[in-house]
């Protein structure tokens, strides 16, 4: 990057917020997604609106790359620099606004860390429900520009479900405001809606306003254990079409279990070839009637059903759910963890599939996911330095979306597309689907600045 | 730097490859390290400092010394290994990394003679510590009972603990025997303690004596070797890890080796022994730990002042709870704090970051403040230091105390009935 740049740069955010030294901007040519590393030519942090105001525009102006990153937490390369370019870091803004108890939304900067967000939501004494598992890391601005899940998304939804409004800066460093506070508005076009799953690639977030809820008045958490798969597959499908929707409806894998219990210890039942971890919430009569209904129909599928007698064993029980993917993280070094999802319906079908493809390409895949809501997370271990396997490996892939599409899936429930995925999007949504959304980037972002390379666009 | 020089040290940063691929770069280290937490940004934590050691040994940083900087940058508190998803031992990657990148940057030489001195020279050291006694009280003002701000230089920001005129190990130095003994132990007390908190080191020899336990005590104390592996002499830190030892498999008579300093135990015990391959011959132990485990000694409540616990991040964490056990029933009134962070010392990272390190207790005196403990008790040296230093910044006069202590002052009263 020209030096006279690299100064601009210095100028507006101050030369202790600014780094171009390759030492520095190394740290900020990944994120959790495995893919060669490529560092941007500068990363600046922003100290208010005005700069990132004067920072879009710079870029705009000189056709500088713009990749917007809050932790960094992406499993599909969404904040990857692909060709250099400015590397813009949220994570200073990290305050909650407002938490309004009469009308149920608070206030937040993007910056802010979603454990850090629900934390100060419950000491008021109600819920964000949104919870995906890198919350603990992960920024409300990532949450909503790669729209995230997590546990509760199969009765509460996922972050699109509590975005009610948003404020941005488009590429020429303008104001924006989408959406707002009444819990109906229908004013002009859902720009909340637009910016969701949106990667950063239409406007940089700056604050949004999220809806609250009350927390359940109660809830019951189940440990079914099955010796056969597809047949804890298949419970998945037969509780959601009897009309119960329970909170969480998880599974593990024969190879997930064991896994988790060689690390972590927590008693599960190792020989079991699947496990479900329900929990049903809610007003406690009905919670008491569901999950009778819900125990009643894993029996029929010839589950071994176990009730968490207190919160000590219901926490033990989402600490297993919680350790799968680490614990499989500590097996091989490269984990590369996909986020397929089918119609309920379909997830016996897919679960087979995953099983009869990591047998085909002789690897090593963890099954574990959202069963409840299809979100499935095929979990490949390998190594990247061992070149012939990650040719397997990317073929595995490869079929792993050719059948999620073929079940009328999708390639991703809320890991988004970023680089990872690109190049099957127009498998899933066709040619002109593509163009429409390029007319609709290029025309918002001409010079293509908001983190270009990712989706395609 | 030759060529040849600098292939040799990427080639031995690509050694460490095996345990650096183990970070999926999930990114969980940025919720618990206590400099991410004050900077958000990614060369203060643990991985973008891997990342970028993986671009040395990648050829993608071409000037390996430039990221000494940022490894040095860490207050090797460890909560990253500790909360590692992976399970990637972060603190002996950062270790070995930088005595591999202290050839491309010798130390300064007032750096090395102060570690020779403190490493190789504990007599010297010992001899010295009247000066310093007097050095501080001369050139400081006392803010509090044993604590004083040093007038002149860079220290004059600190709120330091005094040193004592008579080393800890010069009046237990040898073997102090219980009156009706039923076993021996070596205690070691590491440099703090020595010279600083002399106090906690004869707290914990007379009530080891009160339970019949007979403490060994070195004449003079060795250093654990901890500052020198944060500075990148790892060979150091390994020679003074071996005399450590072989001093302690010496006694042939003691059944454990007590220690009131976590960093230590870590520097001897544990990091030790991945260093040198090498364990003592018995188990070392910390105090609270020995007194609940080994002695299952019972406690009445006494103490009615409104007291806390700071846990540090050193402590052997399967123990935390004996800890707080130990702690509640030693007090009445006791509720262990919520904000477990580090308290930022990092003993080496404070003299050379002292500005830094001084920001990150700042929500923990909060804490502090909002519900006004009168007691902050921790059973490090380190800890202690750095806390006393941020509740004199935060205008509090919450004691700082060890565990130990509190029960020292019980058996003493009770004696005297």
């Amino acid at each position: 990057m020209q030096k006279v740049l690299i100064e601009a740069f210095e100028g507006m955010v101050g030369k202790q917020n600014c780094w171009s030294n390759i030492e520095d901007t190394m740290a900020y040519s990944y994120d959790a997604f495995p893919e060669e590393p490529k560092a941007p030519d500068i990363v600046v942090k922003p100290q208010n609106y005005e700069q990132i105001s004067s920072i879009i525009k710079l870029c705009n102006e000189n056709s500088i790359p713009l990749i917007v990153r809050g932790a960094g937490t992406n499993l599909s390369g969404g904040t990857l620099p692909v060709n250099g370019g400015c590397v813009m870091l949220m994570s200073g803004f990290n305050n909650i606004l407002e938490i309004n108890m009469d009308d149920l939304y608070a206030v937040v900067q993007a910056g802010v860390v979603t454990q850090k967000f629900a934390d100060a939501v419950a000491k008021k004494g109600l819920l964000y429900p949104p919870d995906p598992a890198s919350l603990k890391v992960s920024t409300l601005g990532g949450n909503v520009a790669e729209n995230s899940g997590g546990l509760r998304a199969l009765k509460y939804g996922v972050t699109s479900h509590y975005l009610m409004g948003v404020k941005f800066l488009d590429s020429e460093g303008n104001f924006i405001k989408g959406g707002g506070k009444p819990v109906k508005l229908v004013t002009g076009y859902n720009l909340p809606g637009l910016m969701l799953s949106s990667e950063g690639t239409l406007g940089v977030m700056v604050e949004f306003i999220l809806k609250l809820v009350p927390p359940p008045q109660s809830r019951k958490s189940l440990l079914v254990i099955y010796s056969d798969l597809i047949k804890a597959s298949q419970t998945v499908s037969d509780i959601i079409s009897s009309k119960i929707v329970p909170a969480t409806l998880e599974i593990l894998d024969n190879f997930t279990i064991q896994t988790v219990e060689k690390f972590h210890h927590l008693g599960l039942p190792i020989s079991a070839q699947a496990i479900l971890l329900i929990e049903v919430d809610g007003h406690e009569a009905q919670v008491e009637d569901e999950y009778k209904k819900v125990a009643d129909i894993c029996k029929s599928f010839g589950g071994e059903v176990h009730i968490a007698k207190d919160d000590t064993e219901r926490d033990s029980l989402w600490q297993a759910r919680r350790d799968a993917l680490s614990s499989l993280a500590r097996l091989n070094p490269t984990l590369i963890l996909e986020d397929a999802t089918v119609p309920r319906s379909k997830v016996p079908a897919m679960m087979q599939a995953i099983n009869d493809i990591a047998k085909k390409y002789n690897l090593l895949i963890g099954t574990f996911g959202h069963a409840g809501d299809g979100n499935l997370h095929p979990t490949i271990l390998t190594d990247k330095r061992n070149v012939e396997e990650m040719k397997r490996v990317e073929k595995a892939i490869d079929e792993i979306f050719e059948i999620t599409l073929k079940l009328e899936g999708t390639l991703s429930g809320e890991h988004g597309i970023g680089i990872a995925k690109a190049k099957y999007l127009e498998s899933e949504v066709g040619k002109s689907t593509i163009a429409f959304m390029k007319r609709l980037k290029y025309g918002l972002d001409p010079n293509n600045i908001l983190n270009p390379h990712k989706m395609s666009l | 730097m030759s060529d040849k020089k600098v292939d040799e040290i990427v080639k031995e940063l690509k050694e460490l490859e095996p345990l650096i691929i183990q970070c999926s770069k999930c990114g969980t280290c940025q919720s618990v390290c206590p400099i991410y937490d004050k900077d958000l940004i990614e060369t203060s934590v643990a991985r973008g400092k891997l990342a970028l050691i993986e671009a040395i040994y990648e050829g993608r940083i071409e000037q390996a010394g430039r990221i000494f900087k940022h490894l040095d940058y860490c207050v090797m508190c460890t909560r990253c290994k500790q909360y590692c998803p992976s399970g990637v031992q972060t603190d002996e990657i950062f270790l070995r990394a930088k005595s591999i990148l202290r050839k491309t940057k010798e130390l300064p030489n007032w750096q090395k003679a102060v570690l020779k001195i403190i490493m190789q020279k504990p007599k010297l050291l010992a001899k010295t510590a009247p000066l310093m006694h007097i050095g501080l009280k001369f050139g400081s003002k006392q803010v509090k009972e044993d604590i004083f701000k040093p007038l002149f230089g860079e220290f004059s920001q600190r709120n330091v603990v005094s040193i004592k005129s008579r080393p800890f190990t010069s009046k237990y130095g040898g073997l102090n025997k219980a009156k009706e003994e039923k076993m021996r132990v070596i205690f070691y007390p590491g440099c703090a303690i020595t010279y600083m908190y002399t106090k906690w080191g004869e707290a914990v020899v007379e009530v080891l004596k009160h339970y019949g336990v007979s403490v060994y005590v070195s004449q003079t104390n060795k250093c654990c070797g901890i500052p020198a592996a944060t500075m990148g002499e790892l060979d150091l830190y390994k020679q003074v890890v071996n005399e450590n030892l072989e001093w302690f498999d010496s006694i042939t008579d003691a059944s454990y080796i007590v220690t009131a300093c976590p960093t230590c135990q870590y520097g001897l015990d544990d990091m030790g022994a991945k260093i040198t391959g090498k364990k003592a011959k018995v188990p070392m132990m910390d105090i609270v730990v020995f007194l609940k485990e080994v002695l299952n000694v019972n406690i009445k409540p006494q103490e009615e002042e409104k007291s806390t616990l700071h846990i540090p991040c050193h402590y052997e964490h399967s123990k935390d709870n004996i800890l707080k056990e130990f702690m509640g029933s030693i007090t009445k009134d006791f509720e262990p704090l919520e904000n477990q962070n580090c308290c930022g010392f990092g003993g080496t990272f404070n003299a050379k970051y002292y500005k830094d390190s001084s920001k990150i207790p700042q929500s923990k005196t909060q804490e502090i403040k909002e519900k006004d403990f009168k007691k902050l008790y921790t059973p490090c040296p380190g800890c202690a230091m750095q806390l006393s230093d941020a509740l004199i910044k935060a205008n509090l006069d919450t004691k700082v105390a060890h565990p130990i202590e509190a029960l020292y002052e019980m058996i003493k009263l009770d004696q005297a009935k």
